[in-house]
């Protein structure tokens, strides 16, 4: 543990700080989107307009065209972005996929989290037969080409948000599993338990009440890394066509239509998609690394 | 004792990966379309569907199709025990020769990405380690975090947009080799390695060219991760001890330099290995993007396809590389840092 | 090997010439002819296998590859080349290929087809009457995964293909054999006894499926566990009698062809034609623009159109029988209700389908078959889009504004093919906003193509579909509405909707055996103004099959399986 605290020492200076607000800012831009996104949409991200795959606006107009859409309140909305081959809203679409995208990634996460720990705790605290065989398939789930097993479980239960859950879920479970057992096997052996049980605990009480609360940090940590790259993933599932249905706005599947578009010289429909998960991804990756340095020390 | 560890996994392995191909084997026939119907598009008459259900062997029993499959049923043919992976529903070829041409496409992408992300990587994780908070830490620390949260696929898309598209410096994204000239005779499957044996080295450059989009993209995506676990254990490893030690007893710089470095390749070999496991299957968005015939395309294929036979087979060898990946990590582990041996 | 004299321009000599040229006289080979040249053909696959009772018979990529290296005993004839350059059949209008010519017997209903003599194949073997009865024989034994020969043999009424060649009992071994309905009268002269008049016989002869073996290297490839060789042609190669060769064949990549020399038609202008597997159609697109590649099919409309413009590529196709049709299951609610369904059909916003969709390279569609097959009736006005009318049909079936839909949600999810997304895409968002706005809960479901397959042909309970990939293999009205709308227990073998009318069944099995044409129109007419009126099909658009090409080519020819024939081309 001296090692990482030597590290936190070394990084912490006011450099990351700004960083940390960057990232910070960005998620908090996300969630209010993913809040408000739908809401503040100039048109339904899901129907089609009649305008069909008209570039954005051009930048020199852009000054007169925000200061006619805050005059005038009858004209058509703008597509700020332009709109794709089915002439629906890019704009109205990037600013509503938070929504989906997020709650994607935070119920898988938050499903895998829970999983994880308890399976992490119990296989951690009772090392026998059983926890080793539950060790073992987790292995191997671990070791399962992600895009794979993603695909034949979207492919089993058809395209759907649940199922899209479902599979990251599956995903990251192994890891939560693995970093909370290491956690336990590591706590265990420390004097609050033996402590514990001198007081005459039960083993299964100690595990919760004590072990448990102990040895929760690196999941957590690990979390707000997994986060955003559940984004990535959800976005990667669709790009091979095995995300989210059409025409929910989901980042991954906005670029995987528009990439055919590229070479026709429409490069709008995927840019701007893909400049969102740029940088909510790594926005997602700063905060995590900041807390894991905040809080792995500690 | 090593040895013994060695045996020991691999038994461990070999159970896991039946367990796996058992499971796999019931899960896809839970998939909620019949295979079947894919070969009676033009005549789909009750007798036809019959006809092609036996031609493909899912008219018998589940246990029987599970045995043969297995390779435990000699009256049905050969299995998995006599080393025969089945027949694609699709291709009409063994599966075993699909993956051993799909295979080595993905190898060569990967590994060529993971060598030059390494070549980049390691020295500019390792530089920016010697002064912990300076700006090129921080120039350093900013790439890792970003680059290792990249869409990669999107990043394929723009950069055939532009180095393809707008400046025309690379081929088009459509495959290994220029499509107009013949592969190399096969002997490794590996075309790079097929082409210099066959002393052929306008293929070898064609390929080189071809190549050149899709590792760059693996490159930019892998460097994250690695100069960020580089920088971190090397920064771990000049605040260890021994390092500490070391400086006091007066040995020259570039000896201790020696010895953290090799005290943080241990860690960094791990994650390497994870991520060369996961991108056995992940470099599918890149294959995609550049038509690459890799073993991501091949398994995104099978499942569309509901080719049983192709998924279980891609599923078992995947698997089966990435446990024996982890198993060559730990004994690499245990030569680099003699003490882990003992655990 | 024969010996060849010094004009004849064999594969072989030209290959040596080439050789030396290139080595010894490198400008010699800059000096080659045109004609020469080499055709990189950009597909969304290649061949997954060539045999036609294979598992890959259905797979249109693999349809092309059977075309180029086999040949049909007879064919359609040329009708005219199109505006664009496409050439294009004449339905009405037969022409010998393997066959010479040929005689019918009304009385007997036999068919005698003389053969022409000395038609060589690229193993070397000459074409004689015993290929011609390999190859019924082999349709006959149903050995395939996929038996489309005795399929085909069937719809054509050729005496003795029933169904009692499927299954295991003595009496269906028996059945497997082929009889007394095809023989051999001399080496060039073949016999075909139909067991009915049909007119679909000849239609038959000019499908993929029913193409000419060569006995002689299919034998050389058999087994003893594989008797009619079908291990070699779902993996290896071909016998046949067609004007390319196989040169290389890599599945999942590329299948590269070389002009047969002693083709009989004449050797192939292109020598040597690669067609390699390029997954994404905008990928296509690139390299044909590029110049690397002269040929791209299965291209998106958008794409097409952008190409339209492009220099040296040339777009053009043929509306011959690709449609796009929405397909309402009868056996589902609420689409057993009539007024659902014309509600729908007023409520499908057919102008922005053409426009957005289509790029203008379609047109309404006023049946339920194709409009270039024999047969055809426009049996009603097309719909046309009308929201308000919509609304009003709706509210007259009890759904006032969609009110009581939502409980039929499932039904309302519109299921298409996603491997087709990049071009069905925009069609399904438009209808889903148009729908919407009518007040109907759509929403959109892609699957993987098998799945769609499975549930349309085998279980047949899609409720709700777009569907733009039926074009019946049959050149006929008669052989559509057999197919599709005749009830599934008499015979209807993708009737998808579950559609059944007394008056269709009975109708059609009159017509099926009416020798005389006028009457045969006349009757199938009355059957498609019924289906129309019953909305059985939501007719949308009928849509070009679209190529593009390089300015460096010419020649293209539309067929009604849409697959390419190379042999159609020509150098400039």
């Amino acid at each position: 543990m001296s090692e990482s605290l030597a590290v936190a020492d070394h990084i912490e200076p006011a450099g990351a700080d700004w960083l940390f607000r960057i990232g910070g800012a960005i998620v908090a831009l996300v969630l209010f989107l993913a809040a408000f996104g739908p809401t503040l949409a100039p048109y339904n991200p899901t129907l089609t307009t009649p305008e069909v795959s008209s570039p954005p606006p051009a930048l020199a107009d852009l000054p007169r065209l925000i200061l006619t859409a805050i005059v005038s309140k009858n004209t058509a909305p703008v597509h700020w972005f332009g709109t794709d081959a089915s002439g629906l809203d890019i704009f109205s679409r990037v600013i509503s996929a938070p929504r989906i995208d997020l709650t994607i990634a935070l119920v898988a996460n938050g499903l895998s989290l829970l999983l994880g720990i308890s399976i992490g705790l119990l296989c951690g605290y009772f090392r026998n037969l059983g926890t080793e065989i539950i060790m073992r398939v987790s292995d191997v789930l671990q070791s399962f080409p992600v895009f794979i097993s993603a695909m034949i479980l979207v492919a089993l239960g058809g395209r759907s948000i649940g199922n899209i859950v479902i599979a990251l879920a599956a995903l990251y479970t192994p890891i939560y599993i693995r970093l909370t057992r290491a956690e336990v096997m590591g706590q265990k052996v420390r004097g609050y338990v033996e402590a514990a049980r001198a007081i005459g605990n039960g083993e299964a009480m100690i595990a919760i009440k004590h072990v448990l609360p102990n040895s929760l940090t690196p999941a957590l940590i690990q979390s707000s890394v997994t986060v955003g790259f559940a984004i990535l993933l959800t976005a990667g599932l669709s790009f091979v066509g095995a995300g989210v249905q059409p025409p929910t706005p989901e980042w991954g599947l906005m670029i995987s239509t528009g990439a055919n578009q590229i070479v026709l010289g429409e490069w709008w429909p995927s840019v701007f998609p893909g400049i969102a998960i740029s940088i909510t991804v790594f926005g997602f990756a700063v905060l995590g690394n900041a807390l894991e340095r905040r809080y792995a020390a500690g | 004792m090593l040895l013994r560890t060695i045996l020991r996994r691999l038994a461990v392995g070999v159970v896991q990966l039946l367990g796996l191909t058992v499971a796999v084997f019931f899960l896809i026939r839970l998939m909620p379309a019949d295979p079947v119907s894919r070969f009676v598009g033009i005549n789909p008459s009750k007798a036809a569907y019959a006809q092609a259900a036996k031609a493909i062997g899912v008219d018998r029993p589940i246990s029987t199709q599970l045995l043969h499959y297995l390779g435990l049923a000699p009256s049905q043919g050969k299995g998995l025990l006599q080393g025969n992976l089945g027949t694609s529903w699709v291709s009409n070829a063994p599966v075993l020769k699909d993956i051993a041409t799909a295979l080595p496409v993905t190898l060569e992408l990967i590994t060529m990405a993971f060598i030059i992300a390494l070549i980049i990587a390691v020295p500019i994780g390792m530089l920016a380690a010697l002064r912990p908070g300076g700006k090129t830490d921080k120039a350093v620390f900013v790439y890792g975090l970003f680059a290792g949260s990249q869409p990669e696929f999107w990043w394929a898309l723009l950069f055939v947009f532009v180095f393809y598209f707008k400046l025309g410096i690379a081929p088009p994204p459509l495959g290994l080799i220029n499509p107009m000239n013949s592969p190399p005779p096969p002997r490794t499957g590996f075309y790079t390695i097929d082409s210099l044996l066959a002393g052929d080295l306008t293929t070898f450059f064609d390929l080189l060219h071809h190549l050149m989009l899709p590792v760059a993209t693996l490159v930019f995506i892998l460097s994250g991760p690695i100069i960020k676990m580089v920088r971190q254990n090397m920064e771990q490893a000049l605040t260890a001890d021994f390092v500490l030690y070391a400086r006091a007893a007066g040995m020259p710089g570039s000896t201790v330099a020696r010895y953290a470095l090799r005290a943080a390749m241990a860690p960094s070999m791990t994650l390497i290995g994870i991520l060369y496991g996961f991108m056995l299957g992940g470099a599918v968005l890149v294959e995609s993007v550049f038509s690459l015939p890799g073993i991501g395309q091949y398994a995104v294929r099978s499942i569309l396809a509901f080719d049983y036979p192709a998924i279980q087979g891609v599923v078992l060898v995947i698997t089966a590389i990435s446990l024996v990946v982890y198993l060559l990590l730990d004994l690499l582990h245990a030569i680099i840092d003699p003490r882990l041996a003992q655990e | 090997m024969s010996p060849k004299l010094p004009e004849e321009t064999s594969s072989m000599s030209r290959k040596f010439l080439t050789v030396l040229a290139s080595t010894t006289l490198a400008g010699l080979a800059l000096a080659a002819p045109a004609s020469a040249a080499d055709v990189l053909f950009l597909a969304e696959d290649v061949p997954a296998g060539l045999n036609y009772d294979g598992p890959a018979a259905a797979i249109p990529t693999s349809q092309t590859g059977m075309v180029n290296v086999m040949e049909p005993l007879v064919y359609y004839a040329t009708k005219e080349v199109n505006s664009e350059g496409v050439s294009i059949p004449d339905f009405g209008k037969f022409e010998g290929r393997l066959a010479e010519s040929w005689t019918f017997d009304k009385a007997t209903l036999t068919w005698t087809f003389k053969l022409r003599a000395g038609v060589k194949g690229c193993g070397g073997a000459t074409l004689t009457a015993d290929d011609v009865l390999y190859t019924f024989a082999r349709a006959k034994s149903v050995s395939g995964a996929a038996p489309i020969g005795w399929f085909l043999s069937n719809v054509g009424s050729i005496a003795n293909f029933t169904p009692a060649v499927f299954g295991d009992k003595e009496e269906n071994k028996k059945a497997k054999v082929l009889g007394d309905e095809v023989t051999k009268v001399d080496d060039l002269t073949v016999k075909i006894r139909q067991a009915e008049p049909n007119a679909l016989f000849l239609p038959v002869l000019t499908i993929f499926g029913l193409m000419i073996f060569d006995k002689e290297t299919m034998e050389k490839h058999a087994t003893k566990e594989d008797p009619w060789s079908h291990n070699f042609v779902n993996n290896e190669g071909m016998g046949s009698f067609g004007a390319y060769c196989i040169e290389r064949w890599t599945k999942d990549n590329e299948f590269a062809l070389t002009a047969n020399p002693d083709y009989y038609r004449g050797k192939p202008a292109i020598d040597r034609v690669v067609m390699k597997k390029v997954p994404q159609s905008s990928n296509r697109v690139v390299v044909l623009q590029s110049g690397q590649a002269q040929l791209a099919q299965s291209l998106t409309p958008k794409e097409y159109d952008s190409l339209r413009k492009a220099p040296g590529v040339k777009v053009g196709g043929h509306s011959g029988n690709q449609n796009l049709f929405v397909h309402m299951n009868f056996k589902s609610k609420p689409f057993d209700n009539i007024k659902v369904r014309q509600a729908i059909a007023y409520a499908i916003p057919y102008d922005a389908i053409i426009a957005n969709g289509y790029f203008g390279q379609a047109s309404a569609w006023a049946g339920v078959v194709p409009s270039t097959y024999p047969g055809y009736s426009a049996a009603a006005e097309p719909y046309k889009t009308d929201i308000a009318k919509a609304k009003a049909l709706l509210a007259e079936a009890g759904f006032p504004d969609g009110k009581g839909l939502e409980a039929f949600a499932d039904s309302f999810a519109l299921s298409y093919v996603a491997e087709k997304e990049t071009t069905v895409g925009p069609i399904v968002n438009a209808i889903q906003s148009s729908l919407r706005e009518a007040g109907f809960p759509v929403t959109l479901n892609p699957m993987p193509q098998t799945q769609y397959g499975d549930r349309q042909l085998v279980k047949k309970d899609l409720p709700f579909a777009i569907n733009e990939q039926e074009k019946p293999i049959g050149v006929d009205a008669g052989y559509a509405t057999q197919l599709f709308f005749v009830s599934g227990d008499k015979g209807g073998l993708n009737n998808m909707i579950n559609y059944s009318n007394p008056m269709v069944d009975d109708t059609w099995a009159k017509a099926r055996v009416e020798p005389d044409n006028a009457k045969r129109d006349a009757m199938l007419a009355s059957i498609q103004k019924q289906l129309m009126s019953d909305v059985a099909w939501l007719p949308v658009v009928e849509y070009k099959t679209q190529f593009a090409w390089s300015d460096k080519i010419s020649g293209i020819g539309w067929h009604p399986d849409n697959s390419i024939r190379f042999f159609d081309l020509k150098g400039k």
